[in-house]
């Protein structure tokens, strides 16, 4: 579904993004996960066109990504929640939501998804008329995943959903991303900085460092790793 | 007899205050959305509203096409068309020069833009002044029309106090409030509207939404434009004009737009109204020179006591 081969992503003059390769194969559940600075951020936007790449290829469904105006790709499917949150502070709750299902296919789907995301997150049906600025952030991230759903995307990419949170809320926010991609059928792309929750829900793991894929594999692989056990997962 | 008067120049202040205020509400609503709404600093929009008089003028009088109306339904005609003329410019002036200084393009940077727009809006004002000093002269203008020299009296409400109503400014506000209130619909209720104001939000995350950012910001920019020309062509029927009268129009919307807090379509408006409002009933105990002192005492009161503006809402959590 998604294929990222060789990419390299110059941001600011620094070398971000070396060689990388990804695959994502639609149904699946995907993690990438890595320290700070790894690249992984730089990755999303470069897929969602905000960064330019330097050299490489990005595919969805077979289509060239690099050819596109960023903002095509939320028509064709993929919606990116981004590394802290990004909501539209100074619209309302369901203003938010309906902007996510600015695309076509999010359009026709409106009356569906909305109840769905009503039911995945009761409280932003409570908080429908509120400004989204005056969220706490666990709310202002349900809102932000919500509207991500609401575009009826084949591919959700989550940029570190949990950052930020008290523990108990990220717990809630990972077990609704599971349920969406278990009940929805929603194709997963999920960067992660709690190494141990991500891997578990996922099919398919990579781990990024400084800028290069130095691992991948499925989950049960990683976690038979050295490395990962040691520096991710606090394991020996 | 004196009270008398007193009363009469009140209740006429206060009548012209609330017209002049409603058009001073809808030319503040063009800057509202380019610098409440996208935060773009634009010096340029004076000249903007100069060139909706001036364009108005150019389609009614003379050989005009809209000469045919008459000078009863002529100049209120070409005062709305003179909106879609400035808005298309606004548009190409987005396209070529100001997209550059604002957007996407500079979303992360240190000053979002605001020193490149300062400098560029700044030139194009110079621009246009001294450009219109060549095309159209420097000798005053006004769109005549005999409403500006006819008015409805009210009254005698007490004694011989008697509310004079002109006419042209009773049908430019009228026209004012009904541009300003479609437009308010349009943006808090349309599609188009809500994805100018997610796009004004966050740049970003509006364009993983599927938001084509810099088209709906040269939209937005030229309907900015546009309100304040249209507000211009208004003013046009009972103001005389030249090249340089956006100068004293420039600060006047700015005080509006901060007055009724920025960010809000709403508040632009009533800023202007309060703006217009205090300019007129000033002059009862100021002289004229001091009509635009009297309005910065008041925005100062008001911006002191409530830094915000009078509808500006925090959006921020505490």
């Amino acid at each position: 579904m998604l294929e990222v081969t060789n990419l390299s992503v110059s941001y600011g003059g620094l070398r971000a993004l070396t060689d990388v390769t990804l695959s994502v194969k639609e149904g699946q559940f995907v993690t990438v996960v890595g320290p700070n600075g790894a690249g992984k951020t730089t990755l999303f936007k470069t897929i969602s066109g905000i960064v330019p790449a330097a050299s490489g290829q990005i595919t969805f469904m077979g289509e060239n990504l690099f050819g596109l105006h960023p903002a095509r790709r939320a028509h064709l499917g993929i919606a990116h929640v981004p590394e802290g949150r990004q909501v539209f502070k100074t619209l309302t709750v369901l203003e938010n939501l309906e902007m996510g299902a600015y695309p076509q296919a999010g359009q026709r789907a409106w009356h569906h998804t909305l109840d769905r995301i009503h039911t995945l997150f009761p409280i932003l049906a409570e908080r429908a008329t509120q400004l989204a600025g005056t969220l706490s952030g666990g709310e202002q991230q349900m809102v932000a995943i919500g509207r991500g759903l609401a575009c009826a995307p084949r591919l959700l990419m989550l940029d570190e959903p949990s950052m930020g949170l008290a523990p108990a809320v990220a717990d809630t926010i990972f077990e609704r991303v599971s349920q969406i991609h278990k009940e929805d059928g929603v194709t997963i792309l999920l960067v992660e900085q709690r190494v141990a929750e991500a891997l578990e829900l996922s099919d398919h793991g990579y781990v990024l460092e400084t800028g290069r894929m130095v691992l991948d594999g499925p989950y049960e692989t990683l976690l038979q790793d050295d490395r990962v056990r040691k520096s991710y997962l606090g394991l020996s | 007899m004196d009270l008398e008067v007193l009363i009469e120049n009140v209740l006429n202040a206060l009548a012209a205050g609330i017209t002049i205020g409603c058009i001073y509400g809808l030319m503040c609503i063009g800057l509202g959305l380019i610098f409440g709404i996208m935060k773009i600093v634009n010096f340029a929009q004076g000249e903007l509203l100069m060139l909706g008089m001036f364009s108005s003028l150019y389609l009614v009088t003379g050989g005009g096409i809209l000469a045919f109306m008459g000078p009863y339904i002529g100049p209120f005609v070409g005062a709305l068309l003179a909106g879609p003329i400035v808005f298309a410019g606004g548009c190409l002036l987005h396209k070529f020069l100001i997209a550059r200084v604002s957007g996407l393009r500079t979303a992360g940077s240190l000053d979002e833009g605001h020193f490149g727009q300062l400098i560029v809006t700044l030139g194009i004002s110079l621009i246009l002044q001294n450009g219109g000093l060549i095309l159209f002269g420097s000798s005053p203008m006004t769109v005549r029309t005999p409403l500006a020299s006819s008015a409805i009296e009210v009254g005698p409400i007490y004694g011989d106090a008697t509310v004079f109503l002109n006419k042209a400014r009773m049908i430019s506000c009228a026209i004012a409030i009904i541009v300003a209130v479609s437009l308010y619909l349009v943006l808090e209720y349309t599609r188009m509207g809500k994805a100018l104001r997610a796009a004004a939000d966050n740049p970003t995350a509006a364009t993983y939404m599927g938001i084509d950012t810099d088209k709906v910001y040269r939209l937005a920019f030229g309907l900015g434009c546009g309100i304040t020309a249209i507000a211009g062509g208004l003013m046009a029927t009972y103001l005389s004009f030249g090249p340089f009268v956006g100068l004293d129009y420039v600060i006047i919307m700015y005080s509006g737009v901060v007055l009724g807090g920025m960010g809000s379509i709403l508040g632009a408006f009533w800023g202007g109204l309060t703006v217009g409002f205090v300019q007129q009933c000033s002059a009862l105990i100021l002289p004229p020179q001091l009509q635009n002192a009297a309005i910065f005492v008041v925005f100062l009161l008001i911006v002191l006591l409530r830094p915000q503006g009078l509808f500006g809402r925090s959006a921020e959590r505490a």
